[in-house]
């Protein structure tokens, strides 16, 4: 502690304040961890694996090879990718406009399009409704029903008009007296000092992206257009195991007959994990880094 | 780049061909935007800007107003090929007294009421705690940890739960095994599917909340604490006298939030961890609306059950919202 030397008791409390915290972080990781030795085990001793297990039991890629190269799982990933990419690239470039534009406090009208969004965010009319307005746009069985489903988050937009606004009108007013149009003020004073919000917001729809399955199980009927969040679905949530193992027996590959569905469980998880474990430092980075500045509500 | 010295109020980029007045002129306070010709004016100089909300406006038009439009459907008997016919209320009086109905309302209550009591306080008890460890590295470390569930789609979390509560071989059923209790099968046990409903959420969501609280009580003045020690307070008194205190608006915000939000108990949860035996435990508005709307194909009943649970939500975040903005200053937007 600071200041003065530990007394007994004190050093026995922060014991304990330190397990639990230690507790809580082995109860969060050890799942996963598990999950990431079942899939890399020697398929025959998965049976008898502990489930406190970490490491891998004798050691294989046999689960990660049939996963692989099986063509549901490679749809999906090529799918999840190209959702994700377009929705997000997409998604910022319409929020940052927006916001660009509602972060200027004269612009005419601003009070208006500000209740405009905001009754978005306080009446949502439900499920049904969206879904027949994805059909009657003739959105159904189409990538664009999933790339343009919440293409600009209202409260995105509301953090991003925030952070916007702390730009220091001196600046902007420069520019605007310097000739340059808004698009250019944009592009040359504001987006350079909203780098880490705009990174923010980029990392949030790139999660939502790679995380939604409802809208794509709805609105894409053609299962070679299903991320692979609706994949893992199939797989693990709905038990439709049989399709997984049978197109596997039919590829030939070796020794899929004695994969256990728990093992193959396992790896698909990991497998779906693995992109959002990529990004995951640079949430850390620019996430935390916002909400601690205040910047962010949630 | 260098500032100019002169800071004069100015707008965006007007026109500098001379015929038009000075972006400065356009947008000063004194001019008379009540005349025709000066409304004109002004919007003209800012029609980049309008311009460049032209995407997302058409897109809130599409995706949330259409939709306000296509919630009639309520009032409307659908059909297939003819035009919809107008009903009344005939689906709110069926929705009404339907029991399937009142019994997917209370899963929602109950549900979101349990979230409250034993979710809620979670996060601040992990932020009071992580404030405790004053080695920068260990908490850096725990924080990444505890912070990683919150991005993981609930498709994920509903697979590592199954396979951790497994009866065959799951671990915690292994570890009941240790001290000789029968195995259960959580996710298909009536008594505890509810309770993994809430633990999974603890999981999901403890570490990542904590973060809010955490931010708050490092707004804490440190010469409070310098205060407190100075007056011979232990760690419980200043927790108490000194954190608690602090970070009281936070609380009080967060929990006027859940409570507006309570008719979402959380539908992408439900809908992952949800089977048919223990369906009627969990069952909430909407993951109804998604069974009888899209599987069943009950478009106006479903359709009714959203708009309900729509208006009620709608109700209770503008109380949240005036309720809070009175409290501590701050919306929930």
């Amino acid at each position: 502690m600071r200041g003065h030397t530990q007394t007994r008791m004190e050093r026995i409390e922060q014991a304990i304040i330190v397990s639990s915290l230690l507790f809580m972080v082995v109860v969060t990781v050890q799942p996963i961890l598990h999950l990431l030795a079942l899939s890399l085990s020697d398929p025959a001793r998965v049976p008898g694996m502990s489930g406190l297990a970490i490491v891998p039991s004798g050691f294989s890629f046999d689960v990660w090879g049939l996963l692989i190269n099986h063509p549901s799982v490679q749809r999906g990933l090529l799918n999840s990718i190209l959702i994700t990419t377009t929705g997000t690239l997409l998604n910022v470039t319409c929020t940052v406009l927006m916001a660009w534009a509602l972060s200027r406090r004269r612009l005419p009208g601003r009070a208006i399009i500000f209740v405009f969004v905001l009754v978005t965010i306080v009446f949502e009319p439900g499920l049904i409704p969206d879904y027949f307005v994805a059909r009657d746009l003739g959105l159904l069985n189409t990538y664009w029903s999933v790339i343009l489903y919440k293409l600009v988050n209202a409260w995105y937009l509301i953090i991003l008009i925030r952070f916007f606004e702390e730009v220091p009108d001196e600046l902007i007013e420069a520019a605007d007296l310097d000739g340059a149009n808004a698009f250019q003020t944009l592009w040359r004073v504001v987006l350079p000092l909203a780098r880490p919000a705009i990174a923010t917001i980029t990392l949030f729809y790139l999660v939502y992206h790679w995380n939604e399955f409802l809208r794509p199980m709805i609105y894409l009927t053609d299962p070679d257009m299903h991320p692979l969040q609706v994949v893992l679905r199939q797989f693990v949530i709905e038990g439709d195991k049989s399709t997984m193992v049978g197109i596997a027996a039919m590829t030939n590959y070796e020794g899929a007959g004695q994969i256990s569905t728990r093992a193959l469980n396992a790896g698909m998880i990991i497998l779906t994990i693995l992109p959002i474990l990529a990004v995951y430092p640079l949430i850390l980075r620019y996430f935390t880094k916002g909400v601690m500045s205040g910047a962010l509500k949630g | 780049m260098t500032m100019p010295p002169e800071t004069a109020p100015a707008g965006p980029d007007a026109p500098r061909d001379g015929n038009l007045p000075s972006a400065a002129l356009i947008l000063d306070e004194d001019w008379d935007a009540s005349q025709p010709a000066g409304r004109w004016l002004r919007l003209r100089a800012w029609w980049p800007y309008y311009l460049m909300m032209a995407p997302g406006i058409l897109y809130f038009v599409l995706f949330h107003y259409f939709p306000i439009y296509q919630a009639r459907l309520a009032f409307q008997d659908f059909r297939i090929f003819d035009d919809n016919i107008w009903v009344g209320l005939k689906h709110f009086t069926t929705l009404f007294d339907s029991p399937a109905f009142f019994q997917v309302l209370g899963n929602t209550l109950i549900i979101s009421a349990m979230k409250i009591v034993f979710v809620f306080p979670v996060p601040i008890l992990v932020a009071l705690l992580i404030n405790e460890i004053r080695t920068t590295n260990l908490r850096r470390f725990i924080q990444s940890a505890i912070y990683l569930p919150h991005f993981l789609s609930w498709v994920v979390i509903a697979g590592i739960f199954i396979a951790a509560l497994s009866p065959s071989d799951g671990v915690i059923n292994e570890m009941r095994g240790w001290i000789g209790l029968n195995p259960v099968g959580f996710m298909t046990d009536s008594g505890s599917i509810r309770w993994v409903v809430v633990f999974s959420e603890i999981w999901r969501s403890a570490g990542w909340d904590s973060l809010l609280y955490f931010a708050a009580i490092m707004a804490i003045d440190p010469q409070l604490y310098d205060a407190a020690e100075m007056d011979g307070a232990n760690r419980w008194q200043k927790i108490w006298y000194v954190t608690l205190p602090g970070i009281a608006p936070t609380i009080a915000t967060l929990f006027i939030l859940n409570v507006g939000m309570f008719m979402n108990a959380g539908f992408d949860q439900i809908f992952n961890l949800a089977n048919d035996a223990i369906r009627d435990q969990i069952d909430i508005i909407d993951t109804y609306v998604y069974r009888i709307g899209l599987q069943s194909g009950q478009f106006s009943l479903a359709t009714a059950a959203g708009l309900f649970k729509g208006v009620i939500g709608m109700i209770l975040l503008l109380a949240a919202h005036t309720i809070s903005k009175r409290l501590t200053g701050k919306g929930v937007w």
